[in-house]
């Protein structure tokens, strides 16, 4: 046994955390006979690792908060967007296939769904808010265009990003998660070059079905929103309708490219 | 499924307030991982290895938020919740050991505080503990090295470092 090569170090972690094969816990135990600096590191590590143990061993006996649970977040992803759609909504501004704003396929309703209205006067609430704020306006600005897509996707549960309106001279700003009664939504800023803001404001639904672009009129400003890909996207700037239905066009395109 | 989901989540909590020492954070956390869990549970074709897919998901929403600052783990170390809790348990020196573990186990780093306690604690394989961590078994085992060292650097002259009987 004196001639056995010297175990390695991962062979002696193995040995304390009980992944070791029988043969080598053997040739760790010869070695350790062998080599006392050795033997009273192993059990220095055997100890800080029950030490561990029984330090941590409490904090899994704790009762798991109640909102942790899965039937909590079940509960909660359920109560998320409106699986509950108003059929088809009524008195709505309808501005659909007006004015040349073609490449739109209608598939599904033509007025706004109740989800949709919801949406467009969050995001108008939200855009008063955030893009009249000259400090903060965003969470996260363009540099974490990133980040800023995965937490508001984690959050919805759905993916999403950013889309590059530069070609349309809007550049990013960055955006935030905000809060609406019917959950998370992905709020995105831009500006251009005149310094006028333009927010783009996403949430999922629960609906499959598309909705063609309508113009929903709040008192000082205007949204123009649809249906897509599973996602209320609902567009608002200080624009002329006819103009703002065109930026949300090339939105629209943008999202999908 | 979902019940050995739930069957996990006292050791993931676990494993987020030891990672943060802040036990809201640690929750919100631990609820991230689960929202997203449930939400790519339909890419799972088995239940084999449940535990360490969990771990590996809460790891990944632990390394974006730090990447976005918005929640790290409290410089402090872990402290006792309810004094309350360790009536009749623990005498007051074992409080203390208790104490000091907790005092040095904030010193390492991040790195090498996942390894060790994925391993010592949460009884992963070191195969598993490098998949969670995204990292070569090799740096699974360095880490491992130094975190122990470290540790045992740091409660040397402490000795015997608390063997607690359970």
């Amino acid at each position: 046994m004196s001639d056995a090569p010297r175990p390695s170090e991962a062979d002696l972690h193995a040995v304390v955390d009980d992944q070791a094969s029988a043969q080598q816990r053997a040739a760790v135990e010869a070695h350790l006979a062998t080599d006392p600096a050795d033997a009273a590191r192993v059990a220095a590590w055997r100890s800080q690792r029950a030490a561990l143990r029984a330090a941590f061993a409490d904090l899994a006996a704790e009762p798991v908060p109640q909102r942790l649970t899965v039937a909590a977040v079940l509960q909660e992803r359920r109560a998320r967007p409106s699986l509950a759609w108003a059929s088809i909504a009524a008195a709505v501004v309808l501005a659909f296939g007006v004015g040349g704003a073609g490449g739109w396929l209608l598939r599904g309703r033509v007025a706004a769904s109740n989800g949709m209205r919801a949406l467009a006067q969050e995001a108008m609430a939200n855009h008063a808010v955030y893009a009249a704020d000259r400090r903060r306006p965003t969470e996260l600005g363009a540099d974490q265009r990133d980040d800023l897509a995965r937490w508001v996707s984690n959050r919805m549960n759905h993916p999403v990003a950013p889309p590059d309106l530069a070609a349309e001279g809007f550049q990013f700003m960055g955006g935030r998660l905000a809060a609406t009664a019917h959950g998370p939504a992905g709020m995105f800023m831009y500006q251009d070059a005149s310094g006028m803001r333009m927010t783009i404001f996403v949430q999922p639904t629960g609906d499959p079905r598309s909705s063609a672009p309508v113009t929903i009129s709040g008192r000082s400003l205007d949204s123009c929103v649809w249906t897509e890909h599973g996602l209320n996207t609902a567009v608002v700037a200080p624009m002329p309708a006819d103009k703002l239905r065109h930026l949300a066009d090339r939105v629209r395109r943008a999202l999908d490219g | 499924m979902l019940s050995r989901i739930e069957a996990c989540l006292p050791s993931l909590r676990r494993y987020a307030i030891a990672l943060l020492r802040n036990r809201d954070d640690a929750d919100d956390l631990v609820h991230d991982c689960v929202v997203r869990a449930l939400d790519k549970l339909h890419t799972r074709r088995d239940e084999a290895d449940l535990r360490a897919w969990l771990f590996t998901i809460m790891h990944n929403v632990f390394v974006s938020q730090l990447r976005r600052k918005r929640a790290r783990p409290s410089p402090e170390p872990l402290e006792e919740r309810h004094e309350e809790a360790h009536v009749g348990g623990p005498a007051q020196d074992a409080r203390l050991q208790w104490r000091d573990l907790m005092r040095a186990l904030a010193q390492l780093s991040d790195e090498q505080r996942s390894v060790l306690l994925l391993v010592s604690v949460e009884d992963l394989s070191y195969a598993q503990a490098a998949a969670v961590l995204d990292v070569p078994i090799g740096t699974v085992m360095s880490r491992l090295s130094r975190a122990r060292e470290r540790l045992r650097q740091l409660t040397e002259g402490e000795r015997p470092v608390l063997r607690r009987v359970t």
